[in-house]
C-alpha cells in the first residue's frame, strides 16, 4: 500500500546529515578585521601544554574580549587546546564556579566572604582555598552623546554629582567650571546605568565614592544606587542606549566605547585632564595594591581611585579569574595552569587592541608565581 | 384589469431577489475587513523576513560560513563561520526527536486505540494539555533542577535535548492523536473482519494511513524546538569550538550564538547575529520542506 518505505527515506536523510558532519573545521585565520590582533607566534614563555582538552569558564562580560584574545593565544601556543567562555555576568560566574560546573570563574569583584562565597569556593576546591587572580585590567569610560560637543572633561566630583542627580543640565556651572572655553548646550542630562547587577557598577560607584570628594553619598555595590536615569541591560545595552539618545551619559568598559564609536569624557583628578585609553589606565594601575594574602591577589583599588597621579586615568576595572589553589584533578590542573600562563604572557600582547590594558611587569611576576603554585 | 396574462411573467417571484444595497454593502465591508486583516497579519512576517535577509544574507554566501567555527577569533575579527552552532542545533534537535517521537506516537496510539474514554486516557490527555502550555524556561529549569542540581550531571547538550523533549512531546501527541482519529473506522473494521489482530491493524493499517500527516507534524515540532532559546541558555555553556559530544562540554547552537554575540556591539557582532538568524531560518525551512517531501513520498497511493 505504501509507495516507498518511510525507513529508506529516513535513512537517506540520516546519511545526508552524516555527510554534513564530516566537513567542519576549527581552523581559522582572521580575515578583514579592523584590528587584526593575531597573537605573536614568536612566544617567549615556556608553557607546559596538555591536560584537559576543553576547559569551561563563565562569568563577567567585562572580560569577554580579553578572554577571546587569551583563547586565541592559548590555541596558537597549545594546539588543540580549547577554553569555552560564557559571558553571563560576574554573579553567574561565581555561582557556576562554586557549584563545580565550570573550571574557572570570571568576576569583576573578588569572592565575597560576607556572602559565604569564600567557604563555598573552598568546598568546591575540596577544602582548599580559591584564589582571585586579577588577569585583566581595563579602563571604564564615562561615555556620552551630545550633538555638537566632542570634548568634555569631568572630575570625580562632577561625575558623582551627575550620576546622583545633583547636576541635571549640560550647561550647569559645575560642568562649565571644568570645561573652560567650551560651549555646552542647555540640554537635560539623561543618565544611563546598568539595570542588572554588575561588577562595573560596583567599581564605578567605588570610584565615585573615593574620588567624589563627598559628592557621592550613596553606597557602592553591584546595583546602581544613584537614583536617577534609566537602566539598561548589560554593557551592550548601556552602549546602545547612550548612542540612541541625545544628552545621554553612562559608564561602560573601554572596548564598548570603541565598538560603538562613542565619545568618552576625559577625567581630571587634579593634575590635568587625561583621555580614556591604554596609556592613562596603565599609568593608574601601577599604583594598585594587593590586599589579599599569599597568592590570593585581591586588589585594593580605593587608593588608586582617589589618587591624582599626573597622566593617570583612575577609573579602571580589575577583573579576576577565580581558580582553585588545589583540588582540581591532575588533567584539569595542568590545563588551567597552561591557560593562565599563556593568558598572563602571550595573551597580554593582544589586549590593547581589544580595549584592555596589559599587566604591569611587577604584577605579571606575582601572577606567574601564583599560577605556578596551583597544584 | 386586463385578463390577458403576460406569458413572460414568472408565475411566482424568483427565489433569489436582486440583492439589496445594504446587503451588498455588508458584503463589501466584510471582504475589505478580511483582506485588511490578512495583510495586517502578513505584514510583520514579510517585514521580518525582508529585514533578516537584507541584513544577514550576504554573510551566509561565504563558504567558510558553513564550514568553519568561530574558534580563535576575537569579537573584532571578521571571518570564521557558524558550523559549530549548526551542528549543535541539529544534534540537539535530532537527539530530542529520537527520544520524543516514539514516546509521543505510542502515547497517541494508546489514547486513540486503547484508552478511548478510560480514566487513565483522560488523565493523560489532561497532562499533555498542561505540558503543551509549559513555557520553555520552566522546562529548562525543571531539567536543571532534576539532572544538574539533583543528579549531579554536568551541563551538556544532552540536558538541552531532554528539556526540548518536554516541549516536543505534547506537540507530537496532539497532532498524531488528531490524525489517528480521522483514520476511518471502516478500515479498522475491515481488518478485524479478516481476522487481523489489533496490534497488526494499528501497525499495518492505522499508522501507515496517517503517516504522511504524522511526519509533517514531527517536522514542524522539530522546527519549533530548534529555535528554542531558554533551554540552551540555562543548560549548556557557549563555545566557539566545534563539539560533537552531546554528553560533555559546552556546545554552541544558533539561538545561543545569537544571544552571546548580541553582547558584541560592533559590526562584527551584528554580522554574526544577522547571519545566524538567516541560517536558522534557512535550516528550519529546509526541515519543513523535507517534512513535506517525506510525507509526499510516504503518503498512500490514491488508486
Amino acid at each position: 500500500m505504501i509507495s516507498k518505505r518511510p525507513v529508506s527515506v529516513l535513512g537517506l536523510v540520516a546519511a545526508g546529515a552524516l555527510a554534513l558532519t564530516a566537513c567542519g573545521s576549527d581552523n581559522n585565520t582572521p580575515a578583514g578585521g579592523n584590528n587584526s590582533a593575531a597573537p605573536a607566534p614568536t612566544a617567549t614563555t615556556q608553557v607546559e601544554c596538555g591536560g584537559k582538552k576543553d576547559l569551561v569558564a563563565e562569568g563577567s562580560s567585562a572580560q569577554k574580549g580579553a578572554i577571546e584574545a587569551f583563547v586565541a593565544a592559548y590555541g596558537a601556543k597549545c594546539s588543540g587546546q580549547q577554553l569555552a567562555y560564557t559571558p553571563s555576568g560576574s554573579g553567574a560566574g561565581v555561582k557556576q564556579f562554586t557549584g563545580g560546573i565550570v573550571d574557572i570563574g570570571g568576576s569583576d569583584s573578588p569572592l565575597n566572604k560576607d556572602k559565604g562565597e569564600v567557604e563555598k569556593a573552598a568546598e568546591r576546591c575540596k577544602g582548599n582555598p580559591a584564589w582571585n587572580l586579577p588577569l585583566v585590567f581595563g579602563p571604564v569610560g564615562i561615555a556620552y552623546k551630545l550633538d555638537g560637543v566632542t570634548s568634555v572633561t569631568l572630575t570625580g566630583e562632577v561625575a558623582a554629582k551627575i550620576f546622583s542627580g545633583a547636576v541635571t543640565k549640560w550647561n550647569d556651572p559645575a560642568i562649565a567650571a571644568v570645561n573652560t572655553g567650551a560651549t555646552l548646550p542647555d540640554k537635560a542630562i539623561t543618565v544611563i546605568y546598568r539595570g542588572d547587577e554588575s561588577g562595573t557598577t560596583d567599581n564605578f560607584q567605588k570610584y565615585l565614592k573615593a574620588a567624589g570628594k563627598g559628592a557621592w553619598t550613596k553606597d557602592a555595590g553591584k546595583k546602581f544606587n544613584g537614583g536617577v536615569g534609566q537602566g539598561a541591560q548589560g554593557s551592550a545595552g548601556v552602549a546602545d542606549a547612550i548612542s540612541a539618545g541625545d544628552g545621554t551619559i553612562g559608564y561602560i568598559e573601554w572596548s564598548y566605547v570603541q565598538d560603538k564609536k562613542l565619545s568618552a569624557a576625559k577625567l581630571d583628578s587634579g593634575s590635568g585632564a587625561v583621555e580614556l585609553g591604554a596609556q592613562g589606565a596603565a599609568a593608574a594601575i601601577k599604583s594598585a595594591k594587593v590586599k589579599g594574602e599569599g597568592h590570593d591577589l585581591v586588589l585594593d583599588l580605593d587608593a588608586l581611585y582617589a589618587s591624582n597621579t599626573a597622566g593617570a586615568y583612575p577609573l579602571v576595572l580589575a577583573t579576576y579569574e577565580i581558580v582553585c589553589s588545589k583540588g582540581y584533578d591532575a588533567d584539569t590542573a595542568k590545563a588551567v595552569k597552561a591557560f593562565l600562563n599563556v593568558a598572563a604572557t602571550d595573551g597580554q600582547s593582544a589586549l590593547a587592541d581589544a580595549g584592555y590594558v596589559p599587566l604591569p611587569d611587577e604584577f605579571q611576576a606575582k601572577l606567574l608565581d601564583a599560577i605556578k603554585a596551583i597544584a | 384589469m386586463s385578463t390577458a396574462t403576460d406569458l413572460n411573467r414568472p408565475a411566482a417571484p424568483p427565489a433569489f431577489q436582486e440583492i439589496n444595497s445594504s446587503r451588498r454593502f455588508k458584503n463589501r465591508l466584510a471582504t475589505i475587513l478580511v483582506g485588511l486583516t490578512f495583510v495586517l497579519a502578513l505584514a510583520p512576517l514579510v517585514w521580518l523576513l525582508i529585514t533578516v535577509i537584507a541584513k544577514g544574507f550576504q554573510y551566509v554566501l561565504n563558504a567558510d560560513w558553513w564550514q568553519k567555527s568561530l574558534a580563535g577569533l576575537t569579537s573584532r575579527q571578521f571571518g570564521g563561520g557558524v558550523y559549530h552552532a549548526i551542528i549543535g542545533t541539529l544534534l540537539q534537535g535530532l537527539i530530542c526527536a529520537v527520544i520524543a517521537v516514539p514516546i509521543a506516537i505510542l502515547v497517541a496510539v494508546y489514547l486513540v486505540e486503547y484508552g478511548k474514554q478510560s480514566r487513565l486516557a483522560k488523565a493523560v490527555t489532561f497532562t499533555v494539555d498542561i505540558l503543551s502550555g509549559v513555557p520553555s524556561i520552566v522546562a529548562a529549569l525543571f531539567i536543571y533542577a532534576l539532572c544538574i542540581t539533583t543528579l549531579g550531571m554536568p551541563r551538556s547538550a544532552f540536558a538541552v535535548s531532554l528539556a526540548l523533549v518536554l516541549l516536543m512531546i505534547p506537540v507530537v501527541v496532539r497532532t498524531t492523536e488528531e490524525l489517528l482519529k480521522i483514520v476511518p473506522d471502516e478500515l479498522r473494521e475491515a481488518a478485524y473482519a479478516l481476522g487481523v489482530p489489533k496490534w497488526k491493524t494499528i501497525v499495518k493499517i492505522v499508522i501507515p494511513t496517517a503517516m504522511s500527516g504524522i511526519i509533517t507534524g514531527i517536522s514542524l515540532a522539530i522546527a519549533r524546538v530548534m529555535g528554542e532559546t531558554a533551554p540552551v541558555l540555562v543548560l549548556v555553556g557557549y563555545t566557539t569550538f566545534i563539539n560533537y559530544d552531546p554528553f560533555g562540554g559546552s556546545m554552541a547552537s544558533l539561538p545561543l550564538l545569537m544571544t552571546s554575540e548580541r553582547l558584541t556591539t560592533n559590526e562584527v557582532g551584528e554580522a554574526r547575529v544577522w547571519g545566524a538568524a538567516v541560517t536558522l531560518i534557512l535550516i528550519i525551512t529546509v526541515f519543513n520542506l523535507l517534512g513535506s517531501l517525506i510525507s509526499r513520498l510516504t503518503s498512500l497511493k490514491t488508486k
